[in-house]
């Protein structure tokens, strides 16, 4: 589905990516893991086209979109993309259900009332309804970012990217948040994250490990796998390397 | 010290963009308050400068035919607060008899005097501000004409009556104390004592001028009553030396008024501006100045730093304003030098704008120091806890049916969420498009030949003025019977003009200038009342005022006026006030039929047909009534106020200049200040798939709008509030009630495009910052 071949990224006089190749394949959940300053959100914004690439290609259902203009590309990640932050990132002029329809009505991608009856589904969906009215300073950070969710799920997308989704979060709604993720990856949805939190990563079927924009290795759990205690011995075997 | 200079740059590097904009708006400011004030100083030292080398009048009577010289000497020696006094021979000459390059003078409204130079006072200077001496064979010219004309040294002016001719070298231009503005009717020509002599014998027509100085304190309203109670001879105007000064002040001083009116404004969106940038750049700032606080930094000296930066601005601001307006004020008071010469006090026109920057950068440290204590009032944790306490901005609906105009839509949304933070671009819109659009108002209207009823008589196509001389009725009778048969008019009526006398309110004696004739003819709109009917139903006579007359004598429609006239009283009712800004804005319409020799001027106003081109009807007139001045009205009105009309020009110009600078600025400024705000939620926009060509769209639309509300109240406020403004200038003059004319396609379609043409462009530039803001920095900020 996405295609990253030897991607390359620099700010000013220092690269923060270096020639990274991988894949991700349609219902994958990928967790980009590694300590702070490794590049890893760079990574994903990269790959989303939300920061240009210095040298590489990002294929998108063999469509490279680090060639697409800036117009095409607020197209394509309008109706094939979903994005969700470390902290619930919203317009502070619109209730919370106008947040999560504002990206349908845009898209048009269908009739206005089967928007806002996709977006009251997402809401019970993730357990919000209710707060359709409510401003974004009137609800909790998990609502917020479950609302965030709702939004990101809008334009039904190909892919989901997640920077940090539970960095903001308390443990509850962590679990919460973990929970509607590993729901939607379950019914095929293609996610990718940023994480440092291993229960988030735990989630995922794949991770990468990123150090000083290289990735230095990368894990594919099986099946029936207690990952998180997997990946806590994998992590810990990286450290002692 | 120098870690409050580092700072100080360090924050310019911050924000250049709305340090320069800031910086160029007090600027501006600067020049502006400097700019009117060296006007005003120029103008101030130009005008004593000439009165202290000429000595103009205190007073002065005209007056035509013989009289008796000795009686008039004896009247001086008789009054010890006369301090001097002069009879001046002027030697009238009709301007179809002076020729300049090849053509006559009709087209000028002047009246021509040629005299000798004067000893004692009044005196004529040259461009030097000396005595003008002009030898036999050559003239000295009056600098109205090298303004007009463009009359040199060493052209030729030639005099022709029938077969004689007289040529004379200009060997100077002249600047005339009492005859120099536009606004006096009478210009005067220095030829020699042989010279004046010679044409006299062969043309023009002799009039004289008693001048009298008076001693300090002496009133000129007791010398007035003394000569006309001594009989003396007055049969032309009489002018004061206050008159003489308030024409003189109209002509010079308006510019410098309307520049410093412009400059207040300025200063006040100059300092609407910096308080917005100011409480913007606290917000931001609030955390460290709150982490200062917290590790005890002295308030003081907290608020010290913040001030630091504006107090060099303005520093940097005053200096380069005060020293561009050295240009800019010498341009608009080029005029007033030229007629008047640079004066003996050119200090004044160094200390006044020094005054002006000085006082500019005290109410901008004023200003700076409020707002900076008032935000330091808060507390550390309020400080420092600011970002959580932003008031909720409201929400917006989307619509229910979906986008089909997505962009319109959220710009209107959001715009009314935040429209409080437009409020100084809407102010700032509004006094630009009301900046161009008043003086533009005000020009149109002098400019139109509806203005002449606020000159005291109704509309009309040409004026015909015959002044007092020997042959007055044969030359009456001849224009009467040329016009009764011309079918090429519409209609025609002649008035007379003469004078009466009454008593004033402190019981003085002035002399009033009447018009006779049917007002019928050509009616004029009454502030108050109804001409003069000469056969009024209660039996008495009727009188209409002016307004100033009125104002002056406290008199309203109703009341009763006594004149006299040739030692009789004559008893008026006061049937009608209207305006007039003719003759010092002082006259009355009444039936008084004046004696042949009391009239000083015969007046017919015509009416041409549709199909008659005016122009070509004057000229015709001009070839068979030679003795009289005939002109066309629009050339009278533009004549008349010939300088405040190139005046309104320049200040139309400048108007239109700074307005349109005013609104790029305050366009790129907000721009800058609002997207730095807004930086969240356009990173957020782009996220969830907006484009930045979709982002940019949104504030133009949003700037737009709001311009657009703004040029409509300011086309309000510049037909209303402007018409009272042009209405208050112009009541000095005599005319208080001014309907603005406003020309529709210039004021409402071609100065609302060129604005927000030129908004729209720096909206397309400003709005690039947009693609600055990548969405990574945002979010991960």
């Amino acid at each position: 589905m996405i295609k990253i071949e030897n991607i390359s990224k620099s700010f000013k006089n220092t690269q923060v990516l270096h020639e990274i190749s991988f894949e991700i394949k349609k219902g994958d959940f990928v967790a980009v893991m590694g300590p702070s300053g490794s590049g890893k959100s760079t990574l994903l914004y990269s790959i989303s086209g939300m920061d240009s690439i210095s040298s590489g290609k990002v294929l998108f259902d063999k469509i490279d979109i680090s060639e697409m203009k800036e117009e095409e590309l607020s197209r394509f990640r309008l109706t094939q993309m979903g994005f969700v932050f470390q902290n619930a990132q919203m317009l502070k002029n619109l209730s919370i259900f106008d947040n999560i329809i504002l990206p349908g009505l845009v898209a048009k991608k269908e009739p206005a009332n089967d928007i806002r009856d996709h977006a009251s589904q997402l809401m019970k969906q993730m357990e919000i309804e209710g707060l359709e009215e409510r401003d974004i300073r009137e609800v909790s950070g998990g609502q917020l970012q479950r609302a965030s969710i709702c939004r990101a799920m809008i334009n039904n997308p190909e892919i989901l990217f997640l920077d940090e989704p539970t960095g903001a979060l308390n443990s509850g709604a962590t679990d919460q948040v973990l929970a509607i993720l590993e729901d939607l990856n379950r019914k095929g949805m293609t996610i990718m994250t940023v994480t440092h939190d291993s229960r988030v990563a735990a989630k995922a079927k794949k991770i990468l490990y990123i150090i000083d924009g290289h990735i230095v290795a990368s894990k594919e759990f099986l099946a029936g796998e207690n990952r998180e205690r997997e990946l806590e011995e994998w992590l810990k075997k990286l450290s002692h390397d | 010290m120098k870690l409050l200079l580092k700072l100080v740059q360090k924050d310019f590097k911050r924000n250049p963009v709305i340090t320069i904009v800031l910086t160029v708006f007090l600027i501006i400011s600067a020049v502006l308050m400097a700019g009117g004030l060296r006007v005003a100083g120029t103008t101030i030292s130009s005008l004593n400068g000439l009165n202290e080398l000429a000595i103009p009048p205190d007073y002065l009577q005209m007056h035509k035919g013989s009289y008796d010289e000795e009686a008039f000497e004896k009247f001086v020696k008789a009054h010890e607060y006369i301090k001097d006094s002069l009879i001046v021979k002027m030697l009238d000459i009709s301007n179809a008899d002076i020729s300049y390059q090849g053509e006559t003078l009709e087209k000028c409204l002047m009246d021509n005097g040629f005299v000798i130079q004067n000893e004692g006072f009044d005196l004529l200077l040259n461009m030097d501000n000396e005595t003008a001496v002009v030898e036999d064979g050559e003239i000295g010219v009056p600098v109205y004409y090298a303004e007009e004309l463009g009359v040199q040294v060493g052209d030729t002016i030639t005099l022709h009556k029938g077969d004689y001719s007289k040529k004379l070298t200009v060997s100077t231009i002249i600047r005339d104390s009492t005859m120099n503005a536009a606004l006096t009717s009478s210009k005067r020509f220095l030829i020699s004592q042989s010279d004046v002599d010679e044409i006299s014998h062969h043309m023009g027509e002799w009039e004289d001028c008693f001048e009298f100085l008076l001693k300090d304190g002496a009133s000129t309203g007791v010398l007035q009553k003394d000569y006309i109670d001594a009989g003396m001879p007055s049969n032309g105007v009489a002018v004061t030396g206050s008159l003489l000064n308030m024409m003189n002040a109209l002509s010079y001083g308006l510019v410098a008024f309307i520049i410093i009116a412009i400059s207040v404004l300025l200063i006040m969106i100059a300092l609407l501006c910096l308080s917005y940038i100011i409480r913007a750049t606290m917000a931001e700032e609030n955390y460290t100045s709150g982490e200062m606080k917290a590790i005890g930094f002295p308030k003081k000296e907290i608020e010290y730093l913040y001030q630091m930066k504006y107090i060099i601005l303005v520093m940097i601001a005053a200096t380069i304003g005060y020293f561009a307006a050295i240009p800019f004020g010498d341009f608009f008071s080029a005029s007033v030098t030229q007629y008047c010469g640079n004066g003996t006090s050119e200090w004044v026109k160094w200390a006044l704008p020094f005054m002006g920057v000085m006082l500019l950068v005290l109410i901008v440290m004023r200003r700076c120091h409020r707002i900076i204590r008032e935000n330091m009032k808060s507390t550390v944790v309020e400080l420092m806890r600011a970002e959580e306490n932003i008031k909720k901005e409201g929400h917006y609906t989307l619509p229910l049916a979906g986008f089909k105009y997505r962009n319109l839509v959220i710009a209107f949304g959001e715009l009314k969420c935040k429209w409080r933070e437009y409020f100084v671009i809407f102010f700032v819109f509004v006094i630009s498009s009301f900046l161009i659009l008043l003086p533009m108002n005000m020009k149109n209207t002098i400019e139109n030949p509806s203005f002449i009823t606020y000159m005291g008589i109704g509309e009309c196509d040409i004026r015909i003025d015959m002044q007092y001389s020997e042959k007055l009725a044969k030359q009456k009778a001849a224009a009467i019977s040329y016009l009764k048969n011309d079918p090429e008019l519409k209609k025609y009526q002649i008035y007379q003009n003469g004078y009466v006398q009454f008593q004033n309110a402190e019981g003085e004696r002035e002399y009033l200038r009447v018009e006779n004739g049917d007002e019928s003819v050509f009616p004029l709109e009454y502030l108050e009342g109804n001409a003069p009917n000469e056969n009024a139903s209660n039996g008495s006579k009727e009188m209409a005022l002016s307004y100033l007359e009125a104002s002056e004598l406290g008199k309203k429609v109703g009341d009763s006026m006594e004149v006299d006239y040739q030692d009789k009283t004559l008893l008026f009712t006061i049937s009608g006030i209207y305006q007039d800004i003719t003759y010092g804005g002082k006259t009355a319409k009444a039936a008084i039929d004046f004696n042949e020799n009391d009239v000083q001027v015969y007046i017919i106003y015509l009416d041409v047909s549709d199909s008659v081109n005016i122009q070509e009807k004057t000229n015709e007139l001009r070839s068979i009534l030679t003795d009289s001045k005939i002109t066309p009205i629009s050339e009278f009105i533009s004549q008349t106020l010939g300088g405040i009309i190139d005046n309104m020009s320049l200040v139309e110009g400048a108007a239109i200049v700074i307005s349109l600078l005013l609104i790029t600025l305050i366009t790129v400024m907000f721009l800058q200040l609002i997207t730095a705000r807004e930086h969240r939620a356009i990173a957020i926009k782009k996220a969830i798939g907006f484009s930045d060509r979709d982002i940019r769209i949104q504030f133009g639309i949003q700037i737009l709008i709001i311009q657009f509300v703004a040029i409509i109240v300011g086309t309000f406020l510049a037909n209303t509030l402007g018409e009272s403004i042009f209405g208050m200038l112009l009541s000095f003059m005599g005319a208080s009630k001014i309907t603005l004319l406003v020309e529709p396609v210039r004021a409402y379609l071609l100065s609302p495009m060129v604005q927000m043409c030129v908004v729209f462009i720096t909206v397309i530039i400003g709005t690039k910052v947009v693609r600055n803001y990548h969405i990574r920095n945002q979010i991960m900020e």
